[in-house]
């Protein structure tokens, strides 16, 4: 759980980074789309810093769901402008429906297999996600956090955030040093769910394989993101609010390279005060040489 | 040429597949063995090997092959004409199925017109799916169109009147003029029939119990009599406003269906693209009132790639083909194009405001609905055959885009196009 900085060395490119990685919590965008392009231009420079090879590739942890869906967009974009490849990086997903085959239209598998990985050049065998068609349910869970360990861990994990602030399927009331497992999803995550189901509560599957909180603890570096109103509670309680198991993106507030990444609407339940604080932050950074955010910024104007 | 053993993936990259309403840029893999679309989500997680043939089509687009419900013929074959020798009819259905995938047609219905009953047997037999999957083969038939002769003979077109036929006997008299052996799939796919001539319904239900599609046209059936036949099964409409009820704001007739009320299903309809049958304004009404049931079909006669000239019909008449307009000699009335399918496309693509993807898609997911066979042909999907046209995108003087078909595959081998691996 504990991360090793001693092993891991921040990208030379980004020197700001190693001198106030501790304030760098939170990053406001005005848009949904600014937001996701900046995490795009974050993953791409941290990847690209990294010059992963077939010995040493770049271990990277994703999520599902729409918070990614443009982000997805910007690297598949990235990758076919030449400009980031996958060919050595390994992926790990957080998590995987229980109940429904792999190629059902609204398995993780397909999202994965359709939004990022069909477009990239990534290996088939470097994407990872938890089989739920397994018939020992905690060998596999076992097995999947093996497999990262022997990949030398997760260097950064992508994610995002429900409503109730909840990272992965880490429901309300999960551990926060919890470890990759079954677990049973929340009435309100199966409702909402509902909608990818043909609005049927009932064909929703009612657990999942997730990767545990302190799974995602261990990574490097987390960078969370979170757009649109619906988010701002979760925003509001997972940065303001102090750590603890309802909101399990909280535990974030521990992990000493953390960031998320919002637009302005998700910052609507924050107080104007810690807004003002992280744009002042910002500002500061951006005076800094090097910084990786300008990098988005150079690719959003050509996008 | 045989293939080399390890050909057995293709992938098209960078390329624009047109799924649905659009042009997603996505790769698609296939293979050259089964002739299928491949699973690739499957074995990409099952990290099956896979050694893929990489063709980069360079962003061109592409689409399912073309299916054409609708043509009498083509390069100076005519389905309704049999020969003195069955061999020679047989050769010639087989030559023109080589000429036609050239125009990306690689599905089709071969249609035969309004004839005497002894036309049937000699022609029918020959026109029937293959049930084979050779690639040089060319273009495949899907099953027989049967145009007539159980249509009105107010709207007959050029169908001769001598040759029409009532229903007395409901299917006993579609038996006895194209013989009961042909009456189903894989002889017969498609019958053309007007309702008013079936009034209880009873031959639209029994041939759509056999698998045959039923198709309205050469009808003059009010809008209760096509919402009857529509009722009972008819899915289709056989070149709408040609030989079809002329619409009346107070009785719309068959066209009407269209804006059907209620829970009536409404049908497909296939319109003639090719600026003389139909008035590009009427085209865009019907599509925009019911895009899904949009299908373009050539309607493409024997002329279909000869030059101007008289030629010999069928039943001892001759049409005059002039440019692209056909008339029946001595007479203004239109009859049939000799336009391909891709140029009914791009002049729809002209005409509506549909994009490239949405007109795409009245060529190839639509007729395949129409016809039950969506999922093996007409869609991208895993498991579909691997028919495919490669297109690209020409753009006139008054940027007007236009289609062009660079390649042309048939059960996942490349047969029209530079380097084709299958001799036609």
């Amino acid at each position: 759980m504990e991360s090793k900085p001693g092993l891991w060395m921040f990208p030379s490119s980004c020197p700001h980074l190693h001198r106030t990685p501790s304030c760098r919590r939170l990053i406001i965008r005005p848009t949904a789309p600014s937001a996701s392009l900046y995490v795009a231009s974050l993953i791409a420079a941290r990847i690209n810093a990294f010059s992963p090879t077939a010995e040493r590739p770049f271990v990277l942890g994703l999520p599902t769901g729409s918070s990614p869906l443009l982000i997805y967009k910007y690297l598949v974009a990235f990758h076919r402008e030449g400009k980031l490849s996958f060919k050595h990086v390994i992926t790990f997903n957080m998590d995987e429906y229980i109940g429904i085959p792999r190629d059902h239209p609204q398995s993780y598998h397909t999202f994965m297999y359709t939004h990022l990985f069909s477009h990239i050049d990534i290996l088939p065998e470097n994407a990872h996600l938890l089989d739920p068609s397994a018939a020992d349910l905690e060998a596999e869970a076992e097995r999947y956090e093996a497999a990262i360990a022997a990949a030398g861990g997760i260097r950064l994990f992508l994610a995002g955030v429900g409503a109730d602030g909840h990272i992965a399927f880490n429901e309300p009331g999960s551990s926060l040093s919890s470890r990759t497992r079954v677990k049973t999803l929340a009435n309100d995550t199966i409702v909402d769910n509902a909608r990818f189901f043909d609005g049927d509560v009932d064909s929703v599957p009612k657990t999942a394989l997730t990767v545990g909180v302190g799974t995602i603890m261990d990574a490097k570096e987390v960078v969370v993101i979170a757009t649109g109103s619906n988010k701002a509670r979760a925003v509001r309680d997972g940065i303001e609010g102090s750590i603890g198991h309802l909101c399990t993106i909280s535990a974030l507030q521990m992990h000493r390279n953390a960031i998320v990444v919002v637009d302005e609407e998700a910052t609507a339940e924050l107080r104007v005060k810690t807004v003002k604080y992280f744009k002042q932050i910002e500002e500061a950074a951006e005076k800094m040489p090097g910084d990786h955010h300008r990098l988005g910024k150079g690719l959003e104007a050509k996008l | 040429m045989t293939a080399p053993p390890n050909d057995r993936f293709i992938k098209f990259a960078n390329c624009r597949l047109a799924i649905a309403n659009q042009l997603v840029p996505c790769d698609i893999y296939f293979s050259s063995i089964t002739g299928r679309i491949v699973d690739h989500q499957r074995f990409f997680f099952e990290q099956r090997p896979q050694t893929a043939i990489v063709h980069d089509l360079g962003g061109r687009i592409v689409a399912p092959g073309f299916i054409e419900c609708q043509i009498n013929g083509g390069y100076g074959f005519d389905f309704s004409l049999p020969t003195d020798k069955p061999n020679d009819y047989r050769d010639g259905v087989a030559k023109l199925n080589k000429e036609l995938i050239k125009t990306g047609v690689t599905s089709y219905l071969p249609t035969v017109t309004s004839q005497g009953a002894d036309v049937y047997p000699k022609t029918l037999p020959h026109l029937a799916a293959p049930g084979t999957r050779n690639p040089a083969d060319g273009s495949e038939s899907l099953g027989a169109h049967c145009e007539g002769p159980f249509i009105n003979s107010e709207k007959n077109g050029i169908h001769k009147k001598e040759v029409l036929q009532l229903i007395s006997s409901g299917v006993l008299d579609l038996e006895s003029c194209y013989r009961a052996e042909n009456l189903q799939p894989p002889v017969v796919k498609m019958v053309t029939l007007a309702p008013e001539l079936d009034k209880t319904a009873s031959v639209i239900q029994e041939l759509v119990s056999r698998g045959i599609v039923v198709s309205i046209g050469h009808s003059n059936a009010s809008y209760e009599q096509m919402c009857l036949a529509v009722r009972h099964g008819a899915t289709m409409v056989t070149h709408l406003f040609n030989a079809t009820t002329t619409p009346h704001h107070r009785s719309p007739g068959i066209f009407g269906v269209l804006g059907a009320q209620d829970d009536l299903v409404r049908p497909c309809y296939g319109i003639i693209a090719d600026d003389i049958h139909v008035h590009p304004s009427f085209i865009k009404v019907a599509y925009q009132a019911h895009p899904e049931g949009a299908i373009l079909v050539s309607d493409a006669m024997c002329m279909l790639g000869l030059p101007d000239g008289k030629y010999y019909w069928t039943n001892g008449d001759y049409i005059v083909k002039k440019g692209g307009k056909l008339t029946l000699q001595d007479t203004p009335t239109i009859a049939g194009s000799s336009v391909t399918l891709l140029e009914c496309l791009n002049n729809f693509i002209k005409w509506t405001d549909a994009s490239i993807a949405s007109a795409l898609r009245t060529v190839t997911e639509t007729p395949a609905k129409m016809l039950g066979l969506y999922g093996v042909k007409g869609s991208l999907r895993p498991g579909a055959d691997a028919d495919f046209v490669v297109l690209s995108e020409r753009k006139d003087v008054e940027g007007n885009v236009s289609l062009v078909v660079d390649e042309v595959w048939k059960f996942g081998v490349k047969v029209v196009g530079s380097g084709s691996i299958a001799k036609l």
